[in-house]
């Protein structure tokens, strides 16, 4: 692919996971519980990793993390953010070339409870309790559930960008 | 489905069971009475909420935003926060060991203790 092309597909790809990313952060919460969200920006990490690779996937992350902060004015929440989406990308990339395409889902499962558990990891240095370790247990559940949802999302789009694809 | 798949699928489905379970066997764990409040790591308030006879609000303000924490007895809750998603409020009022309440954006912790207060 012509670099100019992959840098306006990267634009794109992080403009949209921007706009994934501040919809879902303006609806109410689905359980009352810290740390549990769908993370649907997530669908467009896995996207760019497997149409453009690891760095990409990478570079979007990083960016859709950061100004998603800005955006959304939570500054606070960047720290959590950061820690998780860094824990979640590295499983990413470890695991991504262990499965199959139709298997993407399996990948997200596992970055899903990394992201989770990264941001357990940063809550618990921040406040400086190891009480809010109670949450361990449902955060690997609900990463496990959402990276399930985002996966087969994300294995959907995939193919149906192969095929628009010339 | 191949081996894989099926290996893969059991771990999953395993671990979100065992943590939805863990989860709600923590939500009913936990004896004690002194409620202790945090910011950042430090104490903040303590409170032996068997002591408590009549319903009070404590007001929270740090340079990380507002929360409202509701004193009753027997029980703690968060009733207002100024942080964008408002989940410490949604969370509701506590009255076990198990499971703190958190306010990420605000580095806030209700947490119930066991044991006395010390002066």
């Amino acid at each position: 692919m012509p670099k100019t092309r992959k840098l306006a597909l990267m634009a794109l790809l992080t403009a949209i996971a921007l706009t994934i990313f501040m919809i879902e952060s303006q609806l109410p919460p689905p359980v009352p519980i810290p740390g549990v969200k769908l993370g649907l920006a997530n669908i467009i990490t896995l996207v760019t990793m497997l149409l453009l690779g690891r760095k990409e996937a990478g570079a979007v992350l990083t960016v859709r993390v950061i100004m998603g902060a800005m955006f959304s004015g939570s500054m606070a929440s960047l720290l959590y953010s950061a820690a998780g989406g860094a824990l979640a990308y590295a499983v990413m990339c470890l695991t991504v070339g262990l499965f199959q395409e139709k298997q993407l889902w399996i990948v997200s499962a596992l970055a899903g409870i990394a992201h989770n558990a990264g941001q357990l990891l940063a809550c618990v240095l921040i406040v400086e309790t190891p009480g809010v370790l109670a949450y361990g247990p449902v955060l690997a559940a609900s990463g496990v559930i959402s990276g399930c949802f985002t996966g087969f999302a994300a294995m959907y789009l995939i193919r149906a960008l192969k095929k628009m694809r010339p | 489905m191949d081996r894989k798949t099926k290996i893969w699928t059991i771990i999953l489905a395993g671990v979100a069971l065992l943590g939805i379970l863990g989860w709600l066997a923590l939500e009913n764990l936990g004896g004690g009475t002194v409620a202790v409040i945090t910011v950042d790591g430090e104490e903040y308030d303590r409170i032996d909420l068997s002591k408590v006879t009549e319903s009070y609000d404590i007001q929270i303000d740090t340079q990380y935003g507002h929360n409202t924490v509701h004193v009753e007895p027997g029980r703690i809750s968060v009733t207002e926060a100024d942080c964008p998603d408002g989940i410490c409020v949604a969370q509701g009022a506590i009255d076990k060991g198990g499971v703190p309440i958190v306010c990420m954006p605000h580095r806030l912790v209700v947490k119930i203790e066991g044991g006395d207060i010390d002066a």
